[in-house]
């Protein structure tokens, strides 16, 4: 079996991923980073999946807080990246969407890659992103006593302040 | 008999495995619905173990960071700190020698081993096989020794380091390792034997918990998990890393996609390490362990680091303000994916294959658990072994 | 070797009650110890066993909620007491049973099951999911292996013509050892015993890794230690049985030190050879062959009785 090499099969998640990409880079050879709305996310992972592109490694969410360098700069909403890492041989499709604190909801996965499932758990617990349509929403890391609304992973939690800890403890 | 309800659940019979039970070795909690010994459903509940260390690692510099995420699991650690270090190599435009290319794969290979043979003796220990379990960690300790002449310590080598490695071989350890190597390869192939031969234990394994290709695929299993299930998936061929461009690695699977598949792909991927092992350490290239300057401060950007654990492939997503510590580190161990392989395969099959099937995957919660840190006002928090027991003795009250 | 000791002292002190219970407790010992040197292990010293139920005794016995009380604490007194009933009837040590009466076989083989039966009620009565598991293994294999190792013991039986264990005993000594007679039959005897210890591989109903300790899950203190105890006296009966039916039969404390270790050796061989059975094959195991074998085995017996 010949494979075809990382680059064609780059080319091929560009082609397919044409119609939804609002911005794309290449940071390495291997890897191909686009960012999609969240309104059309889903159709973007569809289209992936129906040309059976890749698997699902991973979902990293990263908390982007607004940090204004200099005072001239206009105040903009709090924002969660959410990056869905897609593998094929070598070559990594890395799918980004920008969710800012006043929206944070991102269609699940679930119905069309089951193993989304445990990631989709973490990072509702973890950041607070609300998966519409995800099968468990129960814990899967933190205790069951943890407060509702604290979300550990977020760049502003520096830990839980002591009525909290009276809670959890 | 097995119709009984209990008090709090009128409708299901649940058999609550952990998170303390004679199976797992660390916590975890799955709740398995039966109808007699048959399971009819299955769910997971992680976290009994958690450390925090995504969180703490974005509260750390880039160095001490290297010594956390080599403690995120005792059996595999050197395959994180291989993850990471590539990953802040290629961020930082670092160069490493072929010398400590190769020193990363032999410990790789090394640590493999281990973790695979470690495997094997839980695996038979939970299908009542004990005399193998007994049999092959005696075994294990050959590959524990070799580590330990390497590296000093049997678990948590710290071989790596940013921009290299920080241990050479020496003529008599190079000894030491090919001996050794023979020697396991020997019981490796009278393990492969009891593991195909023996009729008791392929009644256990043959037919249990079978996966097809597509399912495996579907539920985006990986590592020796999915290639038993011929799914043909292995960082270390698909996207070579370390020293696998000179030392390339023979991808093993097989079609059945049971438990004895699993068995078989583990071990026939012994003889792989074995073989590379000792090419490695014969034909250990010149050159210097380390790169010579390594930046404090690592260059903004983002990079995916993927590497082949012993369980499977662990994906590393590092991001870099620019600062002497990471902005976001994302860990994604193998267990996880895999775990959804195993609730899904459950129902159907009997309790008694529940162990085996749960152990099937290799699952390492060490690999799961590891989110979050308690850290209020900002202050560590650190409690003596008094105010802890306190603490338990006023919960408990 | 003919008894002469005073009844009390029979049924208390020797061959029975203590002695029993020590003797138990040695064979548990050297069961342990065999297996582990076996697997690569130091294994225990020798006192371990009796460590260990000084130690339950000792602790601290907790009824769980939701148990019928009496139930919980009298079963494991009437398992042991079963047990060490059957002590009476068994030429223990090698010295001659110090009860005897016909059809006393039929006697111990119902007593031997009972201490199995409180095994199973016990865990019945717990509202413990793993002990309810447990309970329903043990006596499913109760009744997978009760007939084959009952028709087992019945081949030399008919051979003697007797259903009295002393008779039998005095026979086996005069003739052929049953065990080159009856080959099938010893073989089944000796794994039937196997399941009836819930030795490996028939620990399907104890799997630590799948339902903890089975039956016995929620017991602790004096209830376990007591079952514990029950389980060794009915390992020593059983082998006694066994080495007086096919192995030519037990004349004095020699012989029985002997023949009765040898096959504890091989007894304990055994138990480390396998994985674990589950529990629907052990149940496929006695029915399909097991009991098929040792019917064929009874005809033979009976067909070659009759030519002659």
């Amino acid at each position: 079996m010949t494979q075809p090499a990382t680059a064609n099969y780059l080319a091929l998640a560009e082609e397919y991923l044409q119609p939804y990409i609002d911005q794309l880079t290449r940071p390495e050879l291997f890897r191909l980073d686009v960012w999609v709305t969240s309104a059309r996310f889903r159709d973007a992972v569809q289209t992936l999946f129906d040309h059976q592109w890749g698997y699902l490694c991973a979902i990293t969410g990263v908390d982007r807080p607004f940090i204004a360098v200099d005072p001239e700069t206009p105040a903009q909403e709090d924002q969660i990246e959410v990056l869905y890492h897609f593998a094929e041989g070598e070559g990594v499709v890395t799918i980004h969407v920008l969710l800012p604190y006043s929206r944070l909801s991102i269609p699940s996965l679930c119905d069309l890659i089951p193993s989304a499932s445990m990631y989709e758990r973490e990072l509702m617990e973890m950041l607070g992103v609300d998966c519409v349509g995800t099968p468990s929403r129960e814990k899967l890391v933190l205790p069951d006593e943890w407060p509702d609304g604290v979300y550990p992973l977020r760049k502003s939690f520096k830990g839980l302040n002591p009525v909290n800890m009276e809670e959890v403890s | 008999m097995a119709t009984v309800v209990s008090a709090s659940d009128q409708s299901r019979f649940i058999v609550p495995i952990g998170p303390q039970h004679p199976a797992l070795k660390e916590p975890g909690h799955f709740e398995f619905t039966v109808d007699g010994e048959i399971i009819t459903g299955a769910s997971a509940r992680l976290g009994y173990v958690h450390r925090g260390i995504e969180k703490g690692a974005e509260s750390m510099n880039w160095t001490q960071c290297l010594y956390l995420l080599e403690r995120i699991c005792g059996i595999c650690s050197h395959i994180h700190s291989i993850a990471y270090c590539q990953g802040l190599e290629k961020l930082a435009d670092i160069e490493i020698s072929p010398k400590a290319r190769a020193m990363r794969t032999l410990v790789a290979e090394l640590e493999r081993i281990h973790s695979h043979m470690l495997w094997w003796g839980v695996a038979a220990h939970e299908g009542g096989f004990d005399t193998l379990f007994m049999y092959t960690w005696r075994d294990r300790e050959i590959v524990m020794d070799l580590l330990e002449t390497i590296s000093g310590n049997r678990v948590n080598y710290s071989v790596n380091v940013i921009g290299g490695v920080r241990l050479d071989l020496s003529p008599e350890q190079v000894t030491k390792i090919v001996s050794g190597m023979k020697k396991l390869e020997e019981r490796t192939k009278h393990y492969l034997e009891i593991v195909t031969n023996d009729s008791s234990f392929l009644a256990r394994t043959r037919g249990i918990g079978v996966m097809t290709r597509e399912e495996a695929q579907r539920l985006g299993a990986v590592g020796p998990t999915a290639r038993a299930s011929n799914v043909c998936r292995d960082v270390r061929v698909d996207a070579p890393y370390a020293g696998y461009h000179e030392y390339p690695v023979k991808i093993v699977t097989d079609t059945a996609g049971d438990l004895k598949a699993r068995f078989v792909v583990r071990i026939k991927e012994l003889f792989e390490s074995y073989r590379i092992i000792t090419n490695v350490a014969q034909n250990m290239p010149e050159g210097e362990l380390k790169a010579r300057r390594v930046p404090r401060k690592i260059p903004a950007g983002n990079v995916i680091s993927r590497v082949e654990a012993p369980r499977g492939e662990l994906f590393y997503y590092i991001e870099s303000g620019g600062g002497e510590g990471p902005e976001r580190i994302k860990v994604r161990t193998p267990t996880l994916p895999n775990w959804g392989s195993v609730l899904t395969m459950a129902a159907g099959l009997r309790l008694a294959d529940v162990p085996m099937l749960l152990v099937g995957i290799d699952p390492c919660f060490s690999c799961n658990d590891r989110l979050i840190r308690l850290n209020p006002d900002g202050k560590q928090q650190t409690l003596t072994w008094q105010q802890l027991r306190d603490r338990g003795i006023e919960y408990y009250r | 070797m003919k008894n002469d000791l005073p009844a009390m002292f029979a049924i208390l002190i020797f061959p029975g009650g203590l002695s029993l219970l020590l003797g138990g407790l040695m064979f548990e010992w050297i069961d342990r110890k065999f297996v582990a040197r076996l697997q690569n292990r130091k294994g225990p010293k020798w006192y371990q066993p009796l460590a260990d139920v000084i130690k339950s005794f000792s602790k601290e016995e907790i009824v769980p909620a939701g148990v019928n009380a009496g139930l919980f604490i009298g079963l494991p007194i009437v398992g042991v007491t079963t047990a060490l009933v059957t002590g009476l009837y068994v030429p223990l040590f090698g010295f001659a049973p110090s009860h005897s009466f016909a059809g006393d076989l039929i006697v111990v083989l119902y007593f031997l099951s009972v201490l199995t039966l409180t095994l199973g009620v016990a865990g019945a009565n717990t509202m413990d999911h793993f002990s309810l598991i447990g309970a329903t293994r043990t006596l499913t294999q109760l009744f997978s292996y009760e007939a084959p190792f009952m028709l087992a013991l019945l081949g030399p039986a008919i051979v003697a013509q007797s259903w009295q264990i002393n008779e039998i005993n005095v026979y086996a000594q005069n003739h052929t050892w049953f065990l080159f007679s009856q080959p099938i039959g010893f073989i089944i005897a000796l794994i039937g015993l196997m399941g009836k210890l819930e030795l490996p591989p028939f620990d399907a109903p104890e799997a630590e890794t799948e339902i903890v300790s089975g039956a016995l899950t929620e017991y602790s203190g004096r209830g376990l230690g007591l079952f514990h105890l029950g389980q060794d006296v009915e390992f020593i009966i059983g082998i006694t049985l066994i080495t007086t039916f096919y192995l030519g039969g037990l004349a004095n404390p020699l012989e029985f030190i002997l023949k009765s270790l040898g096959l504890l050796l091989v007894l304990t061989a055994l138990q480390t050879l396998a994985a674990r059975l589950r529990i629907d094959q052990t149940v496929g195991l006695w029915w399909r062959i097991g009991a098929l074998l040792a019917l064929i085995q009874l005809i033979i017996s009976i067909a070659i009785r009759k030519l002659i």
